[in-house]
């Protein structure tokens, strides 16, 4: 069972190829702004270093968000095409949920990732990683409801604070987030798209 | 020779477009995926909707070319893509597609400039003969351009501020029709009289253009016609405006194939479907023994056949991408000084 992953949520490109429950290789670079020129390449490297033929990939996970608009659109076009390809449908993967993965706590663990405008993705996890309340797109002052409700453990990709709060740093884990969804259901190419969680800024004005 | 096979992806703005092109000079089969209801809405292209929207339609466009074809993936030599200039969010998913197609495959990945195809959508009708002069004119691009050779593009002349298909949505818009509105004006151009006094736009020694003066004196003569309660002669305004500009238009480029002692004039890009500046065009050309042509309209619009064109092209000049091939906004095509 070969398992591709492609993360392009964040600043960085994460793309890694695993099989079964063994990284064969694993990519993870800062591209800021670049990662419409590195994804491919770093797909291409991924397998090249792993020994494995393009066509001979069995499950492609690729994060569809939330995250940057951009980047997430990169990783779920080339997943999609890839999918196309190789007539395999994809698992699209949460940004959020791939952090409390990782964070690999054992208990209810909250995921945020900053948006703009003083506005953040948040996603709040059970043991077993099932959503507690759904992911979402909120203002710091619902984020920090969220906290003193639950009390999480919470993660996030770079270490802050919100209110008294504070937030960890958690690198994604590739292996985890893979066995957790090797199981999961599938998406159709054709339908998998990106999970925005916010609207473009001219429909927002429009349905003002 | 051995017959070569392009697929061809173009996503520079709000039309999501793959096409085979067989040799650079037939179409096998084109599917377009147009945006231009979503966008009504809004009076204009939003990238971020145009992007979004591209997504939804790159992996059903490729079925339904394949589909509609007959064609497998193996049959494809090379394949093509829209590099820029273009809506960055909008290439990016093309770009996208295009990469991991050559990936998958190992099939070799060309780039293609968005004005080499519009020039080479006219390969499609006639193959292109040298040397020519072509005249760019769409709502991004006003140039004249020499090609002493296939893939080789020198500018002469361009524009220094607006282009003229965005000069046409402006007075357009100012004249209150829909958008897009340019072909709107060259339809209410028919209808009306030239009365309304507007300066010829930079009507001078060189190959430029300059239509940022014949708009604003557009727009200041309907406020002021407004403030004393007058109504607008829509039609006219549209007659006076297509008037000028065509004239300085086809003068340029009349005097352009002379200087380059050129016998061939090509017309590109989305106002080639202009029908006033065609007619124009084909009467100085008669009058000059000048052979002239244009794309058919669907040719002028954006579309992947004419990006599959000039991919033959660029692949016989050696022009080939790896995977590290990024999208720009910007991107000057001209290769000759």
């Amino acid at each position: 069972m070969i398992s591709l992953f492609i993360d392009t949520s964040t600043s960085n490109v994460s793309i890694s190829v695993i099989k079964d429950n063994k990284i064969l290789s694993y990519i993870n670079k800062e591209t800021p702004n670049m990662h419409s020129v590195y994804t491919t390449k770093f797909v291409k490297d991924a397998l090249d270093e792993a020994k494995i033929d393009a066509n001979d990939v069995d499950n492609i996970m690729v994060v569809n968000g939330p995250g940057s608009f951009t980047g997430v659109r990169i990783g779920v076009t080339i997943a999609k095409t890839y999918g196309y390809l190789i007539k395999k449908d994809l698992t699209l993967l949460s940004s959020l949920k791939d952090l409390a993965i990782s964070a690999n706590c054992n208990d209810v663990v909250m995921s945020v990732i900053p948006a703009n405008k003083s506005m953040y993705y948040v996603g709040i996890y059970d043991k077993e990683y099932n959503d507690i309340e759904e992911e979402k797109c909120m203002k710091k002052e619902d984020v920090l409801f969220l906290c003193n409700k639950y009390n999480p453990y919470i993660v996030s990709i770079s270490t802050s604070v919100i209110g008294s709060y504070k937030v960890n740093k958690q690198e994604i884990d590739p292996l985890k987030i893979v066995e957790y969804y090797l199981n999961k259901e599938k998406v159709s190419y054709h339908k998998a798209l990106p999970n925005y969680l916010k609207q473009p800024q001219a429909v927002e004005a429009k349905n003002d | 020779m051995q017959d070569i096979y392009v697929l061809a992806i173009e996503s520079s703005c709000d039309e999501t477009s793959m096409s085979i092109i067989k040799n650079g000079t037939e179409e096998v089969c084109t599917v377009t995926n147009t945006q231009i209801d979503i966008h009504k809405e809004y009076g204009g292209v939003v990238p971020e909707v145009a992007s979004r929207t591209h997504i939804e339609n790159i992996t059903i466009v490729l079925d339904e070319l394949l589909f509609r074809s007959n064609f497998t993936m193996d049959m494809i030599d090379l394949i093509a893509v829209t590099y820029g200039p273009g809506l960055i969010g909008s290439l990016l998913i093309g770009l996208q597609c295009a990469k991991t197609i050559s990936l998958v495959t190992g099939k070799p990945l060309i780039p293609v400039h968005h004005i080499a195809g519009h020039i080479y959508a006219n390969n499609l009708e006639k193959r292109l003969e040298f040397p020519l002069i072509a005249l760019v004119v769409s709502g991004g691009h006003t140039d004249l351009v020499y090609m002493k050779e296939d893939y080789s593009f020198k500018r002469i002349g361009s524009t220094l501020d607006d282009a003229v298909g965005e000069a046409y949505d402006k007075v357009a818009k100012v004249c209150g029709l829909e958008y897009p509105g340019g072909p709107l004006v060259d339809k209410l151009a028919k209808e009306g009289n030239d009365t309304y006094d507007l300066p010829l736009p930079l009507n001078d020694d060189t190959y430029n253009f300059s239509f940022s003066g014949i708009k604003s004196a557009v727009v200041n003569t309907i406020h002021n016609e407004h403030q004393r309660g007058n109504e607008i002669r829509v039609p006219d305004m549209c007659t006076s405006f297509q008037n000028r500009v065509v004239t300085v238009l086809v003068k340029k480029t009349m005097r352009a194939l002379k200087e380059y002692n050129a016998k061939n004039l090509i017309l590109a890009g989305g106002v080639a479907a202009n029908s006033y500046l065609r007619q124009e065009l084909t009467k100085a050309c008669l009058e000059n023994g000048i052979n002239f042509s244009y794309p058919r309209i669907s040719y002028c619009t954006d579309n992947a056949a004419m990006i599959g064109a000039a991919a033959y092209y660029a692949y016989k000049k050696g022009i080939i991408a790896d995977q590290t091939l990024n999208a720009v906004a910007v991107e000057p095509l001209y290769n000759e000084k």
